[in-house]
């Protein structure tokens, strides 16, 4: 209960963000006009239909789950899938697609002994945006929170790299942080 | 003792069945607790500790239903609310009640037989919606409105016939201030519940269960209906923290409602001169009866017959509350019937809701197979 219900807040403070931050995002959002409902005893939907005229549903049932549904325009049975929290977060890193190449991937850890701390290991693929610049250019800790770990070159890896490390395209990064210093990282750093 | 632990036992053996199959696990209950009790093998009896328990899984479901009850949301969609669930309220009351006065039972006996008739089964009627994948069909939400308007209306149904020989004035009085004190208690402790709950030890979980036993005590010993109270002390908290209250009350609402259901059964007599025809006549006709609502419901409300078909299989399930109100205020033949009735539709109903849609489907194009709809999204 208390992980789907993070997860959701999670997405909606990260959507809140996105308006704030971004004016391109805020366009697309207001493109597709997103309906949410509060079903009693189900959960919480959302729909939108698309420019082609198919629609999503999205349901975060009370028990947990995430139900999605799409219904391809001029089609009368939808068809679905159901997911538990973590799937529905990996859907949702793949359809944020943007920044996150099919190469990058996350794993969390939860220390329950240290008052539920959670960590997340994230890898991402540097872009030709920031290939050129320094850990130290970029700000990356004081901006962002996050700490490069570790790069991958061409099957060379370096592990703590200095402030003076110079990125280039192709770079695997690897970055640890809690998810909202990640958040930030992608929106702050890896767009630039 | 024995008698609940095996009680228990049984429950948790029909609970692993029933969701290894995913069928309604409600007439599997009840029939366990027939098998245990007096008409079956006359293992159990209801003693002590088991009517505890039953009380208890009563309380907490009603509890629950009043967390659900959003009366805010529902006022934003009266519209919805309100046409499904007027039509669904007159087909089924009527046609239940004028069974029951048919044969033979009392004004007093016919409207609980018929209030039992007419309230679908919350759980089964969600349960079926998430499991058969029907969340997106436009029905569902008409579904889910209908249910919400049912619960409005038990509501309405325990207050009148609990207020039965009362003196009126009074008794909206002390029903008055309870409510009141509820919803202070929940505006004014708002922060200090919403702290209460979120804490990991063992206090959020003992304050829901106090809070609820209070409420249920209190009411009795003033002389209110406890029923009512406990669903207005779900509604005053839901106020403030429900998803919380929800998480903590569930484990006991999930064990006791369990318990209920079996000890139901072990108090049904199916020994000597029941009627069986009478039995299975209200029982078909319950599943009948939400047929016409449901069409009807579907030509209002879609502007499609056939969408009343997908309303009709997701609500033939009597379930919880039908069970409710024949412990609360059945005789031992009302209860019969009721649990008949409940054993019957839920059944039937676990297989409409699964192959309504098909069905559905089946009557759009008569005398022909849909060929192009090959993947029917299950």
């Amino acid at each position: 209960m208390g992980h789907w219900y993070a997860f959701f807040f999670y997405s909606l403070t990260s959507y809140a963000s996105v308006l704030h931050n971004h004016q391109i995002s805020l366009a697309s959002i207001f493109f597709m006009p997103l309906r949410s409902v509060n079903l009693p005893g189900v959960g919480t939907k959302y729909e939108f239909t698309t420019d082609k005229g198919d629609t999503v549903a999205i349901f975060f049932t009370k028990s947990g789950t995430i139900q999605m549904y799409t219904l391809q325009q001029g089609c009368r049975t939808p068809s679905a899938a159901e997911m538990t929290p973590m799937e529905a977060r990996r859907l949702g890193n793949i359809l944020t697609g943007a920044i996150i190449e099919a190469e990058s991937e996350s794993v969390e850890i939860a220390f329950s002994a240290l008052a539920d701390l959670r960590i997340t290991i994230h890898t991402y693929l540097i872009q030709k945006a920031i290939a050129g610049k320094t850990i130290e250019d970029l700000q990356i800790r004081t901006k962002t929170g996050v700490t490069v770990i570790a790069v991958s070159r061409k099957d060379r890896n370096i592990i703590n790299p200095p402030p003076s490390f110079v990125f280039e395209t192709g770079d695997a990064v690897v970055v640890i942080g809690e998810t909202d210093q990640l958040k930030r990282f992608e929106r702050e750093v890896m767009v630039d | 003792m024995e008698s609940i632990v095996l009680a228990l036992f049984v429950c948790l053996v029909l609970a692993i069945i029933t969701k290894y199959l995913s069928i309604p696990p409600i007439p599997f209950y009840i029939i366990g607790g027939v098998l245990l009790g007096k008409s079956g093998f006359g293992l159990v009896t209801s003693d002590e500790i088991g009517h505890f328990f039953s009380q208890m899984g009563l309380i907490f479901l009603l509890f629950f239903m009043g967390l659900e009850l959003k009366l805010e949301r529902i006022a934003a969609n009266r519209s919805a609310v309100l046409t499904s669930g007027i039509i669904d309220l007159n087909v089924n009351m009527l046609i239940g009640f004028v069974a029951a006065y048919l044969f033979g039972f009392s004004l007093i006996e016919s409207a609980v037989i018929a209030s039992a008739f007419y309230i679908s089964s919350t759980a089964m009627a969600i349960t079926s919606l998430v499991e058969n994948r029907k969340l997106m069909m436009r029905e569902a939400e008409t579904v889910i409105w209908l249910m919400v308007f049912e619960d409005l209306v038990l509501i309405i149904f325990l207050a009148i016939i609990s207020a039965g020989d009362q003196d009126p004035l009074l008794f909206l009085l002390k029903i008055a201030g309870v409510l009141a004190i509820l919803y202070a208690i929940a505006h004014y402790g708002k922060e200090f519940l919403i702290g209460l709950l979120d804490r990991s030890d063992e206090l959020p979980l003992l304050f829901t269960f106090a809070a609820v036993l209070t409420t249920a005590s209190f009411s009795m010993y003033i002389g209110v209906p406890e029923t009512m109270m406990v669903i207005a002390l779900g509604a005053a908290l839901a106020t403030t923290d429900p998803d919380a209250f929800e998480q903590h009350a569930r484990p006991f609402k999930d064990v006791f409602l369990v318990v209920f259901f079996v000890f139901f059964g072990i108090t049904i007599n199916l020994g000597g001169g029941i009627d069986m025809v009478m039995i299975l006549t209200i029982s078909l006709l319950a599943i009948v009866s939400k047929f016409i609502s449901g069409i009807l419901t579907g030509i209002f409300i879609h502007e499609s017959a056939l969408a009343g078909i997908e309303i009709w299989g997701n609500t033939i399930g009597r379930g919880e509350f039908s069970i409710a109100l024949a412990a609360l205020y059945g005789s031992p033949l009302v209860a019969t019937v009721i649990a008949a009735m409940v054993i019957v539709t839920s059944i039937v109903g676990a297989f409409t809701a699964k192959y309504c849609t098909g069905l559905r489907k089946w009557m759009a194009m008569p005398g022909r197979r849909p060929p192009h709809h090959a993947h029917t999204g299950r």
